[in-house]
């Protein structure tokens, strides 16, 4: 419950899953497919983890592993970690995968996910500590939320440590205040 | 699908910068509030339905007691994502009071809906009365300090007349440089209106 108002983690909840319903449900409108508000027993239909979590809990659902962890992304993380564009399939990948992993029951997903972020991890550090802007923004596009978070964390240790060295104003205006006004105002 | 405006709204919130906020949404709050009146009462019809048709209300498992469910977990969600939305925004504020000082810039009031203005007004209220009982001004000092002294420039008209701490008056004209307190001082840097010199 810490993290109920944890706005990462609702997003993170928010991702589609596809379940099989294993029992029928009338009066909602979930199902684009049916007019009618009734939903069939083993009709597929596409609901947010926050909702098929709980259903499954209570064994009116069951769950398919999303695409964002078949077969095709084990294998392009076992090639050339680094460069697969995790932010596309799923920007809470590692968050993700933590909360699929014991609601699935597949017990490669923790593996996987532990070998794609050490790989990742050593790219993220070489190039958070030393590179310019422009060359990361295109590295920066294929980072989940969760690596960014890092990246950012060691970008801003690297500017204090060059304001420190260098010494200048140590009070600053509040960043909330954005830019000066315009002269006319 | 269910959950998609609550969801935005919190989205909205991680779209700003951090610390900076985008005005209140309250048209989408609104939408948000009326989905979760309107899952309310669809979840009144099924439970009706159920006992019309002489079923017990708390044992059964059957089409309606799921569709039930699902439009009680979808209330529940839409609730958490409001009440995230208005806690984190209230964050927000309170750490103005820190960074600016006890009067909001026009610029930020506007992205405030007049709730939120009351909750800073009393905060700030609260943080005074405070700070006034144990004779300690807890606003100063958000940077460890060097010296007592610092020497500053200032960048808008403030205007003369100006009552610093030790009681003397100073004129804070554009472009002029001043040898003040440090604690006079920050509040002034923070908001923008004069800069520290160094060397």
């Amino acid at each position: 419950m810490a993290k109920y108002y944890d706005i990462d983690d609702i997003i993170t909840e928010e991702e589609i899953l596809s379940v099989i319903f294993q029992k029928a449900a009338s009066g909602v409108g979930i199902d684009p497919s049916s007019e009618t508000g009734y939903i069939e027993t083993g009709s597929k239909v596409e609901v947010p983890f926050w909702l098929s979590h709980e259903l499954q809990l209570r064994q009116v659902v069951s769950i398919n592993i999303p695409s964002c962890f078949d077969q095709k992304t084990r294998l392009e993380i076992q090639a050339d970690c680094a460069s697969v564009d995790l932010r596309s399939r799923c920007p809470f990948f590692y968050e993700f995968g933590c909360k699929i992993a014991p609601v699935v029951g597949d017990r490669t997903i923790g593996f996987l996910l532990l070998s794609a972020f050490k790989n990742r991890y050593k790219e993220i550090l070489t190039k958070a500590h030393s590179a310019a802007f422009s060359s990361a923004s295109k590295f920066l596009s294929v980072l989940t939320k969760e690596e960014i978070n890092l990246y950012d964390a060691a970008q801003s240790s690297m500017t204090s440590f060059k304001k420190w060295r260098m010494g200048g104003p140590r009070f600053q205006k509040a960043s909330v205040l954005g830019r000066k006004r315009r002269s006319t105002e | 699908m269910y959950g998609r405006k609550a969801c935005q709204l919190v989205k909205e919130l991680a779209s700003g910068e951090k610390g900076q906020l985008t005005p209140f949404n309250s048209d989408l709050f609104e939408q948000v509030v009326a989905e979760c009146t309107q899952h309310h009462l669809e979840l009144q019809a099924l439970i009706r339905k159920m006992q019309e048709e002489g079923l017990d209300v708390q044992t059964t498992r059957n089409a309606e007691h799921h569709g039930a469910l699902i439009r009680h977990l979808s209330l529940v969600r839409n609730k958490r994502c409001l009440m995230a939305y208005v806690y984190n925004r209230a964050e927000t504020i309170q750490s103005f009071l820190w960074k600016i000082g006890h009067v909001l810039p026009q610029e930020i009031e506007e992205k405030l809906c007049h709730l939120e203005v009351e909750y800073f007004k009393k905060h700030s209220a609260a943080l005074k009365s405070y700070m006034s009982k144990m004779q300690l001004d807890l606003t100063v000092d958000m940077v460890p300090p060097k010296d007592p002294y610092i020497q500053v420039r200032v960048l808008d008209d403030i205007g003369d007349g100006i009552v610093l701490s030790d009681d003397k008056t100073a004129n804070f004209a554009r472009h002029s440089m001043h040898f003040l307190k440090r604690t006079d001082a920050e509040q002034f840097i923070s908001r923008g209106l004069m800069e520290e010199l160094t060397g």
